[in-house]
């Protein structure tokens, strides 16, 4: 007896579950990673909770009638009727609020939908000579089984060519923070993270470095990556050079086809 | 294929709140060393060089060279350069200056924290306190220090807590015969009015004391106490506690100066990542034409971070302004930009007094307001810098003059750094006035919202988001053509006023509601009943 009366009314529960999922999400993401969900994706997510909710509220005709019964009485009975006065006024009044809130006009930007990792093409023309990216390799690669010494110089030559062109963006411990990341958008890649070149091939490497913003594919756009051309800039042989560095100094291994 | 979204506000709001107490968190075993050192305790558990120096050749190398004389291979391209291990100078200490080595507090900080405003990041996250202390043991081998104990510690005597008597002092000790302004400007701004170099010939420039998060060492009193008593080594900066100098301050004078400085902040130019749009305030009456109107200080000021050309053509390495603050309002007829900058120096070619403070091959500064000729449907942009072939932009050039032409404005269309048109400024309408005073340029650049020929210019709507992206160039600093900083793509956004529909709409949802309410109400009422 003790056990019912202290049960809390169905109605409240459903509230305290949905409320409760948000404030988790509030909680986890923006509070304590610090990385917000955007406003749209939380819509997306919340509607599919409410409809989880409410199926399994509603699921049995009993425990429908739990939820439903405050509700009706409210409005029914005639003891409550002071009360059903209040909610009557105030739920009007904060669904004009939102309405209100919601025609303000609004100080977002529009969003920027980017894809990371575009799809690259078969084939890229970089120093005026043809790549088929399918089959492009890293030339010095083999070199790491078969003259790990020539190997070691052609990765610290990639270091030098990183820490004379890639250091101001990407930064030194190619973490992206580099000491103008701030200023770009969007912001330069973390090669650190599992996300990036961990993910990649080294013809894809190639290719991005090779071509940068100006060279995204067109359903890449937003076309806004500050990524220089680097063929304007480097051989193609610092640029291999460079690709060595990147997984010699962050421990990544490049994805290959896997005929090894 | 991953998508991410709204990168500007996710990224923003990465680096927000949660970097803050985490890197405060991190300093703590920092803090905790330095207290011990203070205290006298025997100062740290010695590193051990060998693996210093395997941790060196791995982290370091590359910026401060082989040899750890700072000569690495970007050496040439990094302002400030690597530090010169070799020199035993080390610029950020707390030993006093009669003392031939740093605590080793100080250099573990200067590893675990890193220098902001340089290329040196901190190695807290990568290095563990133990890798610190072995490299800290390796970098005194290279500067000849590993015998040398460890430097007695300034004294901080009593410390003379912030409050305005105290700032009102140091404001007073700062002046006072031209002590700190002769070097860091009336203003603080450090607007040199002579070249100042460091001990290897290498151009430094005095610190802008309005910008504390370019300070190497952090604007905690306690810091600026010390950089104030010590000096820095190797440059200009004297010590205010060298017992042989006439200029010596008293323990109490350099907590008042210590506390003025750290009182200079100007808090509208910290750089805000989640701050992506400028927002024109409406004015009732016509846009202020000169850049010192106090109605400017109304509008909302957005700052941006200055970065320096980088991507094509002549490459630009070593900038010297770091950041631009954009306010923004508009009439009925008129839209009118007020961008604001830090420059040390009034670059005027033909000038005595400014060819005499600049690096050699002068030429004007110059700031330029980039918007797109027209707004593509989407979310497509022009190239951030100066446009493209497909999409060209229009720059509003404002420069400063010289001593044969006087400041003004120009007009140029562009598609790309090479392919530019200079088009005739009047017949747009762009007008502009700039000033420069104590360290800053204040610029206004204004235009008629409405344009005859749409296929050359756009049009200022209400309500509409409109990419803007700006330039800089510092003429002292030998920034001339593609040599310049800039932004990357921002918003602005003329905010029109919300009017009555908001009222309107909310006082329909409540009726229709209610009227619902009612509905439900009776017919429950009437079920009862039956």
């Amino acid at each position: 007896m003790t056990y019912q009366r202290l049960r809390v009314p169905r109605l409240a529960q459903l509230v305290l579950v949905i409320g409760g999922t948000y404030g988790g999400f509030w909680l986890i993401f923006d509070l304590w990673l610090g990385q917000p969900i955007p406003r749209s994706l939380m819509g997306m997510y919340m509607f599919f909770v409410v409809v989880g909710v409410l199926m399994v509220f509603t699921a049995t005709e009993k425990s429908t009638g739990q939820l439903v019964g405050p509700i009706r009485a409210l409005v029914e009975d005639p003891a409550r009727r002071w009360l059903r006065n209040v909610v009557f006024t105030v739920v009007p009044a904060l669904a004009a609020l939102g309405v209100y809130l919601q025609m303000q006009p609004s100080d977002e930007p529009p969003l920027e939908l980017r894809s990371i990792h575009p799809a690259p093409p078969s084939s890229v023309k970089i120093f005026g000579k043809r790549y088929d990216l399918m089959s492009l390799e890293n030339p010095y690669r083999h070199l790491e089984k078969d003259d790990p010494e020539q190997f070691r110089e052609l990765v610290a030559a990639g270091g030098e060519v990183y820490i004379r062109n890639c250091q101001y963006c990407h930064g030194d411990k190619l973490d992206g923070k580099g000491p103008y990341a701030q200023g770009l958008n969007p912001v330069p890649l973390n090669f650190q993270d599992i996300g990036t070149i961990a993910q990649l091939q080294e013809s894809f490497l190639f290719w991005r470095i090779a071509t940068g913003g100006p060279g995204l594919p067109k359903e890449a756009t937003p076309w806004i990556s500050s990524m220089p051309v680097w063929e304007d800039f480097l051989s193609e042989e610092q640029i291999w050079q460079v690709i060595l560095y990147l997984y010699d100094y962050t421990g990544h291994r490049p994805r290959s086809w896997g005929h090894e | 294929m991953n998508v991410q979204q709204g990168s500007e506000m996710v990224n923003a709001a990465r680096r927000r709140r949660p970097l803050r107490w985490r890197y405060r968190l991190a300093r703590l075993p920092v803090w905790l060393m330095v207290l011990g050192a203070t205290a006298g305790m025997p100062a740290l558990a010695a590193g051990d060089a060998d693996l210093g120096e395997e941790i060196y050749t791995q982290r370091c190398m590359l910026c401060h060279g082989e040899e750890g004389d700072g000569m690495g291979p970007a050496a040439e391209r990094l302002n400030p350069p690597p530090r010169d291990f070799t020199m035993a100078q080390y610029k950020i200490r707390t030993t006093r200056v009669d003392e031939i080595a740093p605590a080793d507090a100080d250099l573990v900080r200067m590893i675990h924290d890193g220098m902001p405003g340089t290329a040196m990041p901190g190695w807290s996250d990568v290095l563990s306190d133990a890798d610190i202390q072995d490299l800290t043991a390796f970098l005194k081998t290279l500067a000849g220090l590993e015998e040398e104990a460890p430097g007695q510690v300034i004294d901080y005597g009593t410390q003379v807590p912030v409050s305005p008597e105290s700032i009102a002092q140091g404001r007073e000790l700062f002046h006072e015969d031209d002590r700190c302004s002769e070097c860091h400007g009336q203003a603080g701004k450090g607007d040199a009015v002579k070249k100042l170099k460091d001990d290897s010939g290498y151009r430094t420039w005095p610190r802008n004391l309005t910008k504390p998060w370019t300070f190497r060492g952090s604007n905690d009193p306690r810091d600026i106490f010390a950089r104030i008593t010590t000096g820095i080594a190797g440059t200009q900066m004297p010590s205010f506690d060298d017992p042989d100098s006439e200029g010596r301050l008293s323990i109490e004078q350099r907590w008042h100066l210590a506390n003025y400085v750290n009182s200079l902040e100007k808090t509208e130019k910290v750089v805000r990542p989640e701050n992506t749009v400028i927002r024109a305030l409406r004015l009732p009456g016509a846009v202020p034409t000169e850049p010192d109107d106090p109605l400017w200080q109304q509008a909302l000021p957005s700052t941006f971070m200055l970065v320096p050309q980088l991507i094509a053509g002549e490459r630009f390495f070593t900038p010297a302004n770091d950041t631009i603050t954009i306010r923004a309002m508009y009439s009925e007829e008129e839209i009118g930009f007020h961008l604001e900058w830090d420059d040390r120096t009034r670059s005027i070619p033909g000038e005595e007094a400014a060819e005499k403070i600049a690096d050699p091959g002068i030429s004007e500064d110059r700031v330029a307001i980039q918007l797109p000729v027209a707004l593509t449907a989407g979310a497509e942009k022009p190239y951030f810098l100066h446009g493209d072939s497909r999409h060209p932009v229009n720059l509003w050039f404002w420069r400063s003059g010289s001593a044969e032409r006087p400041a003004g404005v120009s007009l140029v269309t562009a598609r790309g750094i090479a392919d530019r048109d200079t088009r005739d400024a009047a017949e747009a309408g762009l007008t502009g006035k700039g000033s420069y005073q104590d360290g800053s340029w204040q610029v206004v650049l204004r235009r008629p919202l409405m344009t005859a020929d749409l296929s050359q210019d756009l049009e200022f709507h209400e309500g509409t988001f409109i990419p803007v992206a700006f330039s800089v160039w510092d003429g002292s600093n030998s920034e001339s053509d593609s040599a310049h900083t800039l932004t990357t793509w921002y918003w602005l956004l003329l905010k029109p006023p919300p009017g009555n529909a908001p009222w309107l709409f909310a006082g329909l949802a409540f009726v229709l509601m209610l009227l619902g309410e009612v509905w439900w109400a009776r017919t429950a009422q009437r079920r009862q009943r039956s």
